[in-house]
């Protein structure tokens, strides 16, 4: 089933996208049989690559586009938001 | 003449060692060697290559397991780089350049690690480049793998001094503790994770040290100074014989301060004052029991929340307290009610702060998140019957705030006396005076409470307004500030006249320093780090009441925070010189 999800979502932890969260990302990402990618405005990034996903260099206040095609894309979709949402349980 | 020279650095850990240097050396690319490679080597390489990265990924998985609970924080660092081992796309891309340009695999591996590097550094972002750190390091483990050699902490064979450029959290859980003297490394500051570690393993360390690694020879004896933060090189006799005695010196002051670390903190005139421990886990018990500690001055309660899923429930808060304080009995177990804001906790939905220390946190929270609040209650109260516990609420900050947190408990208590649980109904009460608000309104506090804390560290950001972690205005976090000891003094005597005791628990009560103004404003009880408490007590055993009361008079009594300085920093110098000299860091860093 050719399922595909799309959520526009915001980087609200103050250091941005470093190293640990694209590690989260990727981590959490990989649970998941679809393929993620997400998109900030000028790159694209897939979201089971940390390395990928550091390149966006994505600072507070981004706005990027979470894609996921594949049977669990909803799933994949709510997990990664998550993440987003508790700001990479970073900030105490 | 000496011919020695000096390098500076940060002390972040008290003592002296001389030894060999063992410098901690990394596969770095420079000098790698790059070969064409055709025909039937091509799969060789790519195999060669792969089962390297597969190693390194089984090397930092099973340090990752190794990782001790107390230094957690290091492991998502550490998981991060696992990240990139197992990071597919990257994998791949350098496997390909064996195929597609014909080289071998350290140069394919280059190549990759070019090609990030390329891409981060397009992306101005500071933070990133930065990041490009960790890219390396994890291709250097690499590396090590394709060349066979065994690299880094493994290979140290004797006990020397380590340098490195910086330790990582994967090496700073391989280090053999046994065979490291000390360390210094180029990278780092007061609070880096290094310097955390070396203070838990009670070794002397040095970091941000230039040209650390690059002028220090392998194998060279040299003097690592964990109390003025230098690392000598080529030491002369003299020198040699200046720091031996040094450290024979810190040596037998610490056994010192060890033997008599169990006595009473009272001074020669009879003035006593209980020294508690600060502590956040269970497993501290231990080293405040080693170290003197007369019981728990301040139990955060927080990390029984943090770092997991759910919230606990009241049954493990329970479990936790009642084992707790029977583990710490007969001595007193003060449990501080939750102190996070909203944004640490796990799960939580709520909506970033602009000010987070300023905003929804510790009592504040509670009162507004009534349903985790009564849950803690509810376990600390029935923990309560084992006799040795008392509450505390934190950031209190007036008299309103309070008479709704206390008929909140209240009601807590009549629901658990319906319920027919016991629990112990004059258990102690307290507050933490932290914010300004509550220092200026103490004597209206004082009737409502059994007991007060002072926390100086949140007391001294609130009064002087200052971030101390901004290294832009941290020089203005000055403890013996004139508001700083106007604030505490009026704290002790309102309380003291409310007939109620006070604690000071914060960094201040781990100060040599200030210890003797602390005491003479007749502090019932000071709470502090456990490692801390042997020579705070050996200071307050051989001070007298008489001498700190008239300190505390010319402090009192002067407008400037250079004169206490200047004040304290003579005292300590006619009384103390030992702690003069073995705490010379911190006087640099606090009253410069």
């Amino acid at each position: 089933m050719g399922d595909v999800q799309e959520m526009v979502i915001l980087v609200t932890n103050s250091l941005g996208l470093h190293a640990r969260p694209a590690g989260k990302i990727s981590r959490e990402a990989q649970r998941y049989a679809a393929s993620i990618t997400i998109h900030s405005q000028d790159a694209e990034a897939d979201a089971k690559s940390i390395l990928d996903v550091l390149t966006l260099a994505a600072p507070q206040g981004t706005e990027l586009t979470l894609r996921a095609h594949g049977p669990d894309a909803a799933l994949a979709l709510e997990g990664l938001s998550r993440l987003f949402e508790e700001k990479f349980g970073e900030e105490r | 003449m000496s011919s020695a020279k000096i390098l500076h650095g940060i002390p972040v850990s008290a003592g002296v060692a001389i030894g060999r240097a063992y410098v901690l050396s990394r596969c770095h690319f420079s000098g790698t060697a790059r070969q064409a490679v055709g025909g039937v080597d091509v799969p060789v390489e790519i195999q060669r290559l792969d089962r390297a990265f597969d190693a390194a990924r089984d090397d930092l998985e099973r340090i990752l397991m190794l990782v001790p609970e107390d230094l957690k924080e290091h492991a998502a660092i550490i998981e991060s780089h696992l990240m990139m081992l197992k990071d597919q796309k990257f994998r791949k891309r350098c496997l390909d350049h064996i195929a597609s340009a014909q080289i071998n695999a350290e140069w394919a591996l280059e190549r990759g690690v070019g090609e990030v590097e390329e891409i981060f550094a397009a992306i101005n972002d500071e933070y990133l480049q930065q990041r490009m750190q960790d890219v390396r390091l994890v291709a250097e483990r690499v590396l090590a793998k394709l060349s066979g050699r065994e690299t880094g902490l493994k290979a140290i064979t004797h006990r020397a001094i380590l340098l490195a450029h910086d330790l990582t959290p994967a090496d700073t859980i391989e280090l053999e503790v046994n065979k490291i003297m000390a360390f210094a490394t180029a990278q780092g500051g007061k609070t880096s994770h290094a310097g955390i570690l070396a203070r838990s393993l009670q070794i002397p360390a040095v970091v941000g040290v230039e040209d650390l690694v690059e002028t220090v020879p392998e194998g060279q004896i040299i003097i690592l100074d964990g109390f003025h933060g230098r690392v000598i090189l080529s030491p002369d006799e003299e020198e040699l014989a200046r720091y031996t005695e040094l450290q024979a010196q810190f040596e037998s002051y610490q056994a010192t301060i060890m033997r008599s670390c169990h006595l009473p903190a009272e001074t020669i005139d009879g003035y006593r004052v209980q020294v508690l421990a600060n502590i956040e886990l269970f497993e501290e018990v231990v080293a405040v029991n080693d170290n003197g500690g007369e019981g728990i001055g301040l139990y955060r309660s927080e990390y029984s929340y943090l770092a997991r899923s759910k919230m606990p429930t009241e049954e493990e808060l329970t479990e936790i307290y009642m084992d707790l304080a029977a583990l710490v009995a007969p001595k007193k177990l003060v449990i501080r009610t939750l102190d996070v804001g909203a944004d640490k906790l796990m799960r939580s939905q709520t909506p970033s702060e602009g000010n987070p220390a300023l905003g929804l946190r510790a009592i504040r929270y509670c009162l507004k998140n009534r349903d985790v609040f009564r849950t803690q209650l509810r376990a600390i109260l029935k923990a309560s019957v084992l006799g040795n516990v008392s509450i505390m609420f934190p950031m209190i900050s007036g008299l309103q705030e309070l008479v709704e947190a206390k008929k909140f408990y209240r009601e807590v208590q009549r629901e658990l006396h319906a319920e027919g649980v016991s629990f112990r109904e004059d258990m102690p009460l307290g507050i933490m005076i932290e914010v300004p608000s509550a220092v200026s309104t103490a004597d209206f506090l004082a009737r409502e409470v059994d007991f007060f804390s002072i926390g100086t560290n949140d007391l001294i950001q609130y009064t002087l307004g200052i971030d101390r972690t901004n290294k832009d205005v941290s020089y203005l976090y000055q403890p013996l500030h004139p508001a700083i000891v106007r604030s505490i003094k009026w704290v002790v005597d309102s309380a003291h006249r409310a007939g109620i005791e006070v604690c000071l628990c914060g960094e201040l009560a781990a100060d040599p320093f200030c210890i003797p103004v602390i005491m003479g404003m007749q502090m019932d009880s000071i709470s502090l780090g456990p490692h801390a408490i042997p020579g705070i007590k050996r200071i307050i055993r051989q001070a007298s009441m008489e001498e700190c009361t008239a300190l505390l008079k010319q402090v009192m009594a002067s407008q400037s925070v250079s004169r206490n300085n200047k004040l304290v920093r003579d005292m300590i110098f006619r009384r103390f010189p030992e702690e003069l000299m073995f705490y010379a860091s911190r006087l640099d860093e606090d009253f410069s």
